[in-house]
């Protein structure tokens, strides 16, 4: 495959035309030799939705480069820039997917699945240990409710609780997957800031929990 | 403690929650274990990811070069699984 230096890439792309044309196709290869490895450790090629999700990765990702050609700012290889946009727009698609599936799955499991191995662990402790567990989670989560704002709140349990991909959650929020992060980063201080002021660190309740 | 806090306090005294189930309080705790005051945003580290993982590749010790991105990565999972692939798919290609 022929070698394009980062500008070459700019240039053709730039306007449109036949050396566009050629520059596309030459990308749209690139794109799909790619694709594989970064699908890799959610979908096999031997699935039946993978060839239609490369194809439909790979065509947005072309718009998306045409669309963003001005802000690429030289920082990588164009190409791995590129890589990056195809990573973003086949993830954002596979996780709604596993997040769907998984809220079906739980709609739909019996009773008899095992608890997580956090509570097993406690299932297997001893009374006195057993509660000062429980005075411990009853203490972190008073901490919980009295620091939080409400979306802070709504933001922990969408993604702490209900495992909503962040995209996902911050549409449900009516923001922005930046502004989401940056609202669950102050949560998170806020929390850390209390727990210190009331003496508990996070690895104390953790390390009580891995006792037998 | 500033007069917003105290409302926010004041008023979430009167509402109890009970929404969070026991792995999930664990969960938040061990997120606070690596937390720092500051941090990249989601779109600071999207901007510079293919920077950093083309460093990584060229073992250049992006980790040192840019610890801002490695802490956030450390931190949120979205970006992290995207970092994983991007690095997939330049290691596995040969690229860079």
């Amino acid at each position: 495959m022929p070698t394009r230096t980062n500008e070459a890439w700019i240039t053709d792309l730039a306007s449109p035309g036949p050396a566009r044309e050629i520059a596309l196709e030459e990308l749209r290869a690139v794109i799909q030799k790619g694709l594989p490895y970064a699908l890799s450790r959610w979908l096999s090629p031997d699935e039946p939705q993978f060839n239609s999700l490369v194809e439909e990765v790979t065509q947005e990702t072309l718009l998306r480069v045409l669309d963003q050609l001005n802000t690429f700012e030289g920082r990588s290889q164009f190409t791995t820039w590129v890589h990056k946009i195809a990573v973003r727009i086949a993830l954002t698609e596979l996780r709604r997917k596993r997040w769907r599936d998984s809220s079906l799955d739980e709609l739909t499991e019996n009773e008899d699945v095992p608890p997580p191995p956090g509570l097993l662990a406690d299932l297997q402790a001893g009374p006195e240990t057993s509660a000062e567990r429980a005075d411990m989670l009853a203490r972190v989560r008073r901490i919980i409710d009295e620091e939080l704002t409400e979306r802070q709140r709504q933001a922990l349990i969408l993604l702490g609780v209900q495992d909503m991909p962040m995209e996902d959650a911050a549409r449900k929020l009516k923001t922005n997957r930046n502004a989401l992060y940056k609202l669950l980063h102050d949560a998170r201080l806020r929390l850390k800031r209390r727990l210190s002021i009331e003496d508990i660190t996070p690895n104390e309740v953790l390390t009580l929990f891995e006792q037998k | 403690m500033n007069i917003r806090d105290l409302i926010q306090r004041i008023k979430n005294s009167f509402t109890h929650h009970e929404d969070y189930p026991n792995e999930a309080v664990l969960g938040f705790l061990r997120v606070l274990e690596k937390l720092r005051e500051e941090e990249a945003s989601c779109s600071e580290v999207y901007t510079q990811i293919d920077e950093y993982v083309e460093r990584e590749v060229d073992k250049k010790d992006a980790a040192q070069l840019m610890p801002l991105i490695r802490e956030h990565l450390d931190m949120c999972p979205d970006c992290c699984e995207e970092y994983e692939a991007l690095l997939d798919v330049l290691e596995k290609t040969g690229q860079d």
